[in-house]
C-alpha cells in the first residue's frame, strides 16, 4: 500500500508543521513580543531620555539596592543550600524528610504571603515588633527586611539543584577519601565540591535571577520609600503608576537584559554540564 | 593480626550480624563468602571503620580499634565500583592518600611522584598517569583503585567484591593477578565475594557466611570436602539434597538403606542427606547394586556428562565421565541402578521443619566397585 503510506507521511508532516507553528506563535506572543516591547518602549523617547532615566537618583538607588540584596542573599543561600544538600545527600538522620519539605516551602507559598509573614513577625505590631523597636532595630520597611524576604524566597534554588545531583553521585568517593586518611574539610574541598561545581553554578545563577527580580515578597516588606527601600522591580512599578512609561521601561530593560544574560549563561552551562534537569 | 569479637549489628529491624567472631592471621588472604544479605559486606565495612557495630569489638594487633575512625585505621579499601575520584587524573588519584597527610608526615613532591609511578608499574599501568578514570576500562580502573589503596602502605587491604563489576574474562585474570600481588607484597588481605569459585581459587582461608552468621571457616579444600552445615554443602558446588529417615544406625531414603554408624543411638528421626553429583555411581539395571532409577535427561558438557535421574518420586542429578556414558549407552528413558559412593547426613531438630542441624555421619559405599 505505497499510496496510503505516502498519505500518512504527508499527513504527519502537515501536523508536525502545524504543531511547531503553534508552539512558535505561543512563544512569540507570550515571550518575544513582551521582551521586544520592553526595549521599544524604553527607547521610545530617544536614547538620551533612556540614559538619563537610568542615572536619575531614585533609579540609581534602586539599582544599588537590588545589587546589594543579591550580593547578600545569593552567597547566604549558596552557603545554606550547600550545607543542607550535603547533609541530606551524604548522611542519614531523623527529620530528613522534614528538612526537605522545609526547603521546598518557599516554592509552595505565595511570595506575597512570605512577605506578609515577615511583617507579622517583625513589624511594629508584630510578635517581635516591640522587642525590636526597644532595641532600635528596623527590619520592616527597611533594607534588612528586604534582604530577609529575598533570602527566604530564593532559598530553595541552590539546594534543589544540588540535592538530586549529590544523591546521584552517592557517597563512595567520599568514603574512599575517608579511608585514605582525609579530614572532613579536605574531603569536601577536593572530592565533593569539584564534582558538583556545574550544578552549583547553575543554582547560583537561578538564585541570582530570582533575587534581582523578586517583586511580591519585597513589595510587602519594603514600604516603597523612594530612594531608600525600592528595588528595581518596585521602582518600575512606581514609575509606571506615575505614567512615566519610558523611564519605567528603561529600568525594566535592565531587568530584561539580566534575564537574557542569565538565559545565555544557563544554556552554556547546560551544554557544558549536559544531562537531565530535575525540575 | 585482626580479631573480631562478638560483633552484633542491626539496621532497623534487620539484623545484619549475629554475634560474629573471627581471627585474621597476619599475611593471609581471607575470603568472606556468602549470598547477598549474609552480612559479609557489613563485616568488611566494620573492619574498615566505615560502619560501626552495635556491640562487640575489633582489635588490630591487640589494640582496640572498635571506635577508631576510618581515617586513622591505616587500612586500604577497594570498592566494587572503584570509587575513583572522577575529576582527578590517575596520578592524582593514586597520590591522594599521600597528599592529605598532615604537613609533618607528608612526603615531598618528588617522593610522592616516585611512589606513584612505582605503584602504577606494579599494577601494570605505567603511562596512564595522565588519564582520567572515564578514559579507562573497568579492569584498569580497578587496578588504579588498588594502587591508590596501597599507596598509603596499609596494614591490611580490604576489598569489597572487587571484581563484581567486571566481565568474566577480566574477572578471572584479575583474581589470579591479585593472588600474585598478595604473595609478592605479603600484605594481609580480606575480600568479600559471592562467587565461590573466586573464593576457593584465591583465598588461603574462606569464611562462609549466611544470614549474619558464620557457617564455617576453613581452607578451600576443607570446606569443600567437609562442609559443616547443609548451607555450606548447598552453597559450594552442586549437591543432591534428599529427605531421609535415620533409624537404628541406618539412613533410609526411599528404598535405599545406607549405614549411618554415627547415629547408632537415634531411634527414629527425620534428616537430610547430601550427595554430590559425582559421588552417584551408575551401573546397569541388571547388576543389582543400588536403587533402580530412570534416566530423564542426559546433557554432555565437554568432558563431563550430567544425568538427570528419577528415583521413586525424587529427581537426582548425577555427574559422570564421557567414558562411562559410552559404556552405559546412557539415553532418556533408560533404567539404571544408582548408588552413592559418599553421602553425608544431617538430623533435623524438631518436627516438622528442621531448625538446627547436627553434623551427621558419613558413609563410604562398598557396593558397585566402580
Amino acid at each position: 500500500m505505497p499510496g496510503s503510506n505516502l498519505n500518512s507521511r504527508q499527513e504527519s508532516l502537515v501536523s508536525r508543521v502545524l504543531l511547531i507553528l503553534a508552539a512558535v506563535i505561543v512563544l512569540a506572543l507570550f515571550l518575544l513580543v513582551p521582551l521586544v516591547t520592553v526595549f521599544i518602549e524604553a527607547l521610545s523617547k530617544g536614547l538620551d531620555h533612556y540614559l538619563s532615566a537610568l542615572v536619575e537618583d531614585d533609579a540609581l538607588a534602586s539599582i544599588r539596592l537590588t545589587g546589594l540584596t543579591a550580593l547578600i542573599s545569593v552567597p547566604l543561600n549558596l552557603f545554606f543550600g550547600l550545607t543542607a544538600s550535603w547533609c541530606i545527600a551524604k548522611f542519614e538522620f531523623r527529620g530528613k524528610s522534614l528538612l526537605l519539605s522545609l526547603i521546598d516551602l518557599p516554592f509552595s507559598v505565595s511570595p506575597v504571603i512570605s512577605g506578609l509573614v515577615f511583617v507579622l513577625l517583625f513589624g511594629l505590631q508584630g510578635w517581635l515588633g516591640p522587642w525590636l523597636s526597644d532595641h532600635d532595630i528596623r527590619l520592616i520597611f527597611a533594607v534588612p527586611g528586604i534582604v530577609l524576604a529575598t533570602v527566604f524566597v530564593t532559598f530553595p534554588f541552590v539546594a534543589r539543584e544540588l540535592i538530586p545531583l549529590m544523591e546521584e553521585q552517592g557517597t563512595e568517593e567520599e568514603e574512599a577519601a575517608v579511608v585514605l586518611g582525609a579530614g572532613a574539610f579536605r574531603i569536601f574541598w577536593r572530592v565533593t565540591l569539584p564534582n558538583i561545581k556545574w550544578g552549583l553554578l547553575y543554582g547560583v545563577l537561578l538564585c541570582n535571577a530570582r533575587a534581582m527580580g523578586e517583586f511580591g515578597a519585597v513589595s510587602v516588606v519594603s514600604g516603597h520609600i523612594r530612594g531608600l527601600t525600592n528595588t528595581m522591580p518596585l521602582q518600575v512599578e512606581i514609575l509606571y503608576n506615575e505614567y512615566n512609561f519610558a523611564s519605567a521601561f528603561a529600568i525594566a530593560s535592565l531587568l530584561a537584559l539580566l534575564a537574557l544574560v542569565t538565559l545565555a549563561a544557563k544554556s552554556a552551562l547546560e551544554w557544558r554540564f549536559g544531562v537531565r534537569r530535575g525540575h | 593480626m585482626i580479631q573480631v569479637q562478638n560483633l552484633h549489628k542491626t539496621f532497623g529491624s534487620f539484623t545484619a550480624l549475629h554475634d560474629v567472631s573471627l581471627d585474621v592471621a597476619e599475611g593471609e588472604l581471607l575470603a568472606l563468602l556468602g549470598p547477598s544479605g549474609s552480612g559479609k559486606t557489613t563485616l568488611l565495612r566494620i573492619l574498615a571503620g566505615l560502619d560501626f557495630a552495635d556491640t562487640g569489638s575489633v582489635l588490630f594487633d591487640g589494640g582496640d580499634a572498635t571506635h577508631v575512625a576510618a581515617r586513622d585505621r591505616g587500612v586500604g579499601f577497594v570498592f566494587q565500583h572503584y570509587a575513583l575520584f572522577r575529576h582527578m587524573t590517575v596520578f592524582d588519584n593514586v597520590a591522594f592518600g599521600l597528599t592529605v597527610r598532615p604537613k609533618g608526615s607528608r612526603p615531598g613532591k618528588k617522593e610522592i611522584a616516585e611512589r606513584v609511578h612505582h605503584l602504577l608499574s606494579m599494577v601494570q599501568l605505567e603511562g596512564m598517569a595522565g588519564r582520567y578514570p572515564s578514559q579507562l576500562s573497568g579492569g584498569q580502573r580497578q587496578r588504579v583503585a588498588l594502587a591508590r589503596a596501597l599507596a598509603i602502605e596499609p596494614k591490611v587491604l580490604l576489598l569489597d567484591e572487587p571484581f563484581g563489576a567486571l566481565d568474566a574474562q577480566v574477572r578471572k585474570e584479575l583474581r589470579r593477578w591479585l593472588r600474585h600481588l598478595h604473595d609478592e607484597l605479603k600484605i594481609t588481605g580480606v575480600f568479600v565475594t559471592h562467587d565461590q569459585e573466586e573464593a576457593l581459587e584465591v583465598a588461603d582461608r574462606v569464611v562462609v557466611m549466611s544470614q549474619g552468621r558464620i557457617e564455617q571457616i576453613g581452607s578451600p579444600t576443607e570446606i569443600y570436602d567437609n562442609p559443616a552445615t547443609p548451607f555450606v554443602y548447598q552453597f559450594l558446588g552442586n549437591v543432591n539434597s534428599l529427605e531421609c529417615r535415620v533409624r537404628g544406625g541406618e539412613a533410609r531414603i526411599g528404598d535405599l538403606r545406607l549405614p549411618a554408624p554415627d547415629y547408632h543411638g537415634v531411634e527414629d528421626a527425620p534428616g537430610q542427606a547430601f550427595v554430590r553429583p559425582h559421588d552417584l555411581l551408575l551401573s546397569p539395571a541388571g547388576d543389582g547394586v543400588g536403587v533402580l532409577a530412570r534416566v530423564l535427561h542426559v546433557t554432555v558438557l565437554g568432558p563431563v556428562v550430567r544425568v538427570e535421574l528419577a528415583v521413586g518420586d525424587q529427581v537426582l542429578e548425577a555427574e559422570t565421565t564421557r567414558q562411562r556414558h559410552s559404556e552405559l549407552k546412557l539415553a532418556a528413558g533408560q533404567s539404571l541402578r544408582v548408588w552413592p559412593r559418599q553421602a553425608r547426613f544431617f538430623l533435623k531438630d524438631g518436627w516438622p521443619e528442621g531448625k538446627g542441624f547436627e553434623v551427621g555421619g558419613e558413609l563410604m559405599g562398598e557396593g558397585a566397585g566402580i
